[in-house]
Order: structure tokens, then sequence, then C-alpha cells
């Protein structure tokens, strides 16, 4: 062990494995990533910033306490790298943006804090839909994010670069932003893992907003059990964000080996399985039948209202953050793009009795999930409807050859979680015919991401979907 | 509320000016499209919420934590 190559195939539990017992160095492991970005990053656009004399020097020092007999933990010693809307201290933190561009802030994000004191090594900013106003990250400003599954394709977003850094291994985990499926979306789409959290379970200080009401923050990573290693470094109240819960936080990695013989796993009927491409609909489907044969009992659950979500969902996604631009969208409209400058004047224009409505629909549908909750442990369906698009396509089609909306489209299936406040796992679950990844939902009641770890980890276990790695 | 279509460059102007909004050149035909689909959409489900068995429903704007769970960490 010690060939680069080598090293970055190793899952991040294998990483912190190998260096808590000292048979590789955080020195090499960084060293692996750095060369591996300068190897495939000039392609895929996915950083903003790389901090390589910072890793280089924090990667020494975190050598040096290993072998001074102190460990910090699982992430002593890992690379990793933070979207750039996470303030990194002393750090340019852009969110994608020209208007932030020269920004340094004067203090970490909590989620920062908490991987730094954690023992994790940060490479760099990974590239984003431009304040995370979007599903593509097609940036104008810092370049549009590759899939590295196919270059020609978008990585989804607005955590794309997260999702590719993942995916092509030059870090062994990210971080992410969700409000309406920015982790879930740019997951699936490049076959890793990562979880939205319950709302309030994993602090928004110091990072940039979308939508207050919606936003939160989450691990993206290869697999389910490293993705329960970083959730358990920054889930927990935090008296800096008045949104986040005193609920207990618990060891995510501690259930993992317990499988899903018993388990409930809800589908509703007339919306989880219509309106999607057929690779998508085979593959989440062939994924329940797994999980079935694994012991899991499949159940049909109705949402009586569950229509709608979208139109909610765009209205607060627009409300918001025209409230949070509303000075810049003023003082320097020609600083963003033209998508996120389109977005945040649509938001002007809607009207408040729409966007309360649309509050009030979230009550609804979130009683009506609770309410079904008592018949289910989860619920499962694709986590988008449509395997990647090409890089800059603004339509997508999903079936009979019409073109629908990008942005209305992508939502159909992450505007639930979002709405109610859920937590919610993208495990990949398959490959359509060109060899473009495809991702399930696991939807869990809330603060019960524990159950949503167990049931991806289980069905990991099973299949070999998430150690295909895609050729650069 | 209705679904005609009343969302035209003309409308948006005026809607911008209420914000204090300075759009642009163009920029009201720009958007027309996407403004016009949204608040079809945002009224059909102001409709929807309208209904009288939705009326004691309150906005969700922050969830509420329960206040009897064990504080962790």
């Amino acid at each position: 062990m010690g060939h680069p190559a080598e090293l970055l195939e190793l899952s991040l539990a294998q990483a912190a494995r190998l260096v808590k017992s000292k048979k590789i160095s955080p020195v090499d492991l960084v060293s692996a990533s750095l060369d591996r970005i300068k190897a495939v990053d000039g392609r895929l656009s996915s950083y903003i910033s790389v901090f390589e004399d910072e890793a280089r020097k924090v990667a020494k020092a975190a050598e040096t306490m290993i072998m001074a007999g102190h460990d910090l933990g699982p992430l002593h010693g890992i690379p990793v790298a933070l979207k750039d809307n996470l303030a990194v201290k002393g750090f340019r933190t852009t969110a994608g943006s020209k208007v932030l561009k020269d920004w340094i802030p004067d203090h970490d994000a909590t989620v920062t804090e908490r991987l730094r004191r954690a023992g994790a090594i940060f490479l760099g900013k990974l590239n984003m839909h431009e304040f995370a106003w979007g599903g593509t990250s097609d940036n104008p400003h810092y370049g549009a994010v590759r899939n590295p599954w196919d270059m020609e394709r978008f990585p989804a977003g607005s955590s794309g670069g997260s999702g590719v850094a993942v995916a092509a291994r030059t870090c062994y985990g990210a971080i992410g932003t969700d409000t309406g499926g920015s982790i879930r979306l740019p997951s699936a789409i490049n076959g890793v893992v990562g979880i939205r959290p319950t709302y309030g379970r994993v602090s928004n200080y110091g990072i940039i907003p979308l939508a207050w009401s919606m936003d939160t923050a989450g691990p993206m990573t290869r697999t389910v059990e490293d993705c329960a290693i970083m959730f358990n470094a920054i889930a927990g109240h935090d008296p800096k964000d008045a949104s986040t819960s005193r609920a207990a936080t618990t060891d995510y990695t501690e259930g993992l080996q317990r499988g899903v013989k018993g388990l409930r796993i809800g589908v509703v009927p007339g919306y989880f399985f219509h309106h999607l491409q057929p690779p998508v609909r085979d593959a989440v489907k062939s994924g329940l039948e797994t999980l079935a044969g694994l012991g899991a009992e499949i159940v049909d659950v109705n949402i009586e209202n569950i229509h709608g979500n979208i139109s909610a969902q765009l209205t607060i996604e627009a409300a918001e953050p025209s409230t949070y631009h509303q000075r810049w969208l003023r003082e320097q409209p020609d600083n963003y793009g033209a998508d996120v400058r389109s977005l945040l004047e649509i938001g002007e224009m809607l009207l408040a009795t729409h966007y309360l409505q649309a509050q009030r629909y979230r009550t609804l549908l979130r009683q009506e999930f609770l309410e079904a909750f008592k018949k289910v442990d989860v619920f499962i369906c694709p986590t988008l409807p449509f395997t990647a698009t090409k890089v800059g396509a603004m339509k997508v089609v999903i079936e009979n050859g019409v073109e629908e909306d990008m942005l209305s489209a992508i939502m159909q299936f992450t505007g639930v979680p979002s709405l109610t406040g859920l937590p919610s796992l993208n495990v990949p679950c398959g490959f359509d015919p060109d060899g473009l990844p495809v991702g399930m939902q696991i939807i869990g009641q809330p603060f019960d991401e524990a159950l949503l770890f167990r049931i991806g980890a289980a069905f990991q276990s099973a299949t070999d979907f998430h150690t295909r790695a895609p050729a650069l | 509320m209705t679904s005609r279509k009343e969302v035209t460059p003309a409308a948006i102007a005026v809607l911008a000016a209420y914000a204090e909004l300075p759009l642009a050149p163009g920029r009201e035909a720009v958007i027309n499209a996407t403004l016009e689909a949204w608040i079809k959409d945002a009224n059909e489900l102001s409709r929807k919420m309208s209904a009288e068995k939705h009326r004691d429903l309150i906005p969700a704007t922050v969830f509420s934590h329960p206040i009897d769970t064990e504080e962790g960490n």
C-alpha cells in the first residue's frame, strides 16, 4: 500500500483505518489527492480554489500527531473538500459568484470548524451553481463543471463540484448544501452517496444562504459508511444557528450492519414511478427488489396531496433568495449569470400570498408524510427522473419526446424532503445504457438519519454500483 | 385568481415598478415565459390551499422541534 492510485481507490473509512494504524500517512493521502486534482480537474472544473500549501502543512502536522499517539478520530488526516459557499477563515469564499469573488471570511462555518476539529484536511473549495440557485453547475464565472462519467454531460447541482470531486477520486469526501435537491441531485448524477439531513440537524452558520427555511448541509462520499463518518462530525445543535435542534445525536456508524429485515419501505404508487426515463425506473425498481430480497417489505402508501410540491418548491425557492439578494440585484445586476439573474428577478414578482400558500402546503405535506410513517419506516423513490443531460441544456426530455423546463423537472422527487424537512439519502442504484449513474432516494422520519444509513449500507453490501469508477 | 394569460412584458414592468426593481431594457421579455408558468402553477396551488378543508393549516416557515427531546452533543 502506498502507490497513489491504490490510495485514491480507498474509501474514507479504509483510509482512516490505515492512518490510525500508521500504515499510511496523511502526507501521502494529501499528496495523492493533490496530484489527482492536477491531473484531472483541468477538464472537470470541480474546484474553484485548491489549498495546496495549507493542505500539505496540515498533513505533516497530522502525521506528527498520529506518530506521537494523538488520534483525533476517523477523520484525522483525511483529505476532504468543501462547497464554496461554506466559510473558511482566511480563505476566499465565493459561493460560485462574481459578487463575492474577493470575499475572505474572518470566521469558519460551523461545519468547517467541526470537520477541522475532527482532524479533516481541506484540499480546497468546490465549484457550484452560482449562489446555489440552480441545478446544473454550469457556472459562468468559474467554468461549467463536467460529469466524470461523460465530459459532455452535466454534473447536476447545485453541489456539482462536490459530486464530481468525490466521483473523480480527488478527495475522500466533500460537503454540499441542499435546499431543493442540491446534495442529492449531483450525488445521483455522479454515482455517489449524499445525505440531506433533517432540517435543523446540521448547522447552517457560516454558509451563504439560498432559502433559509429549507437550507441544509451534508456530506457526499463514495460509500454510506463514509457518509456516516462525516455526518458524525457535523451533526448536532449549534448555539450559533437558532434553527438547529437539540434532539439527541447518535453514532451514525453504529447500526450499519443491522440489515433491513422486517423494515417497511413505502412507495407512493401514483407518483414515485410515473414520468420517468425508463432506465431510471428500471434501476430504482431493481433497487427495491434487492432490498425486498434482503428482507424488507414494500408497501404502497398514498400521499393525497403530493401533487403541487414542485410549484411550492419553486415559489419558496424563488422568494427567499430574492429577498437575500435584493440589494445586490439592484446595485450590480450585471455581476450575476444570466439564469440566476432571471430567477432573482422572478422571485421579486411572486405575491406574498403565493409564498404563504406554499408554506401552508408544506404543513399539509409534512402532516401527510408523518401520518404515513405510522405504516412504513421509510419511503424510497428515484432521486430525479432522468440521467445526465448535455452541459448547457436548459430543457430535458423525460418521456414521449416532450421538452420540459430543467429546473421544474429536476425537482420532481427532491422537493418532497425539502418541503417537509425530512432527511433523505441518495444511494447509487444502477446505470443507464450510456453508462450514466442512477440514484435512489431513501426518505426517513425526522432525525432518523441512522436508519437511512443502515438501509443504504445494506444496499451497498449487496451491490457494487458504488465501487465503479469513471474512466478519466 | 384566474389562469388567463395575464403575465405580459407590460405587466412585468408594472410588477418591477411596485418592487422598485429597475429592470434593464429587454429583461421583461427574458423572464416572461418562466414567470407566467410559475404564476399559473402558484395560483393553482393557492386554489387548492384555499379549500375549506385546509382552512386551519398554518405556514411552516420554520419547523419547531419537540422541547422534550434529550439534548445531544
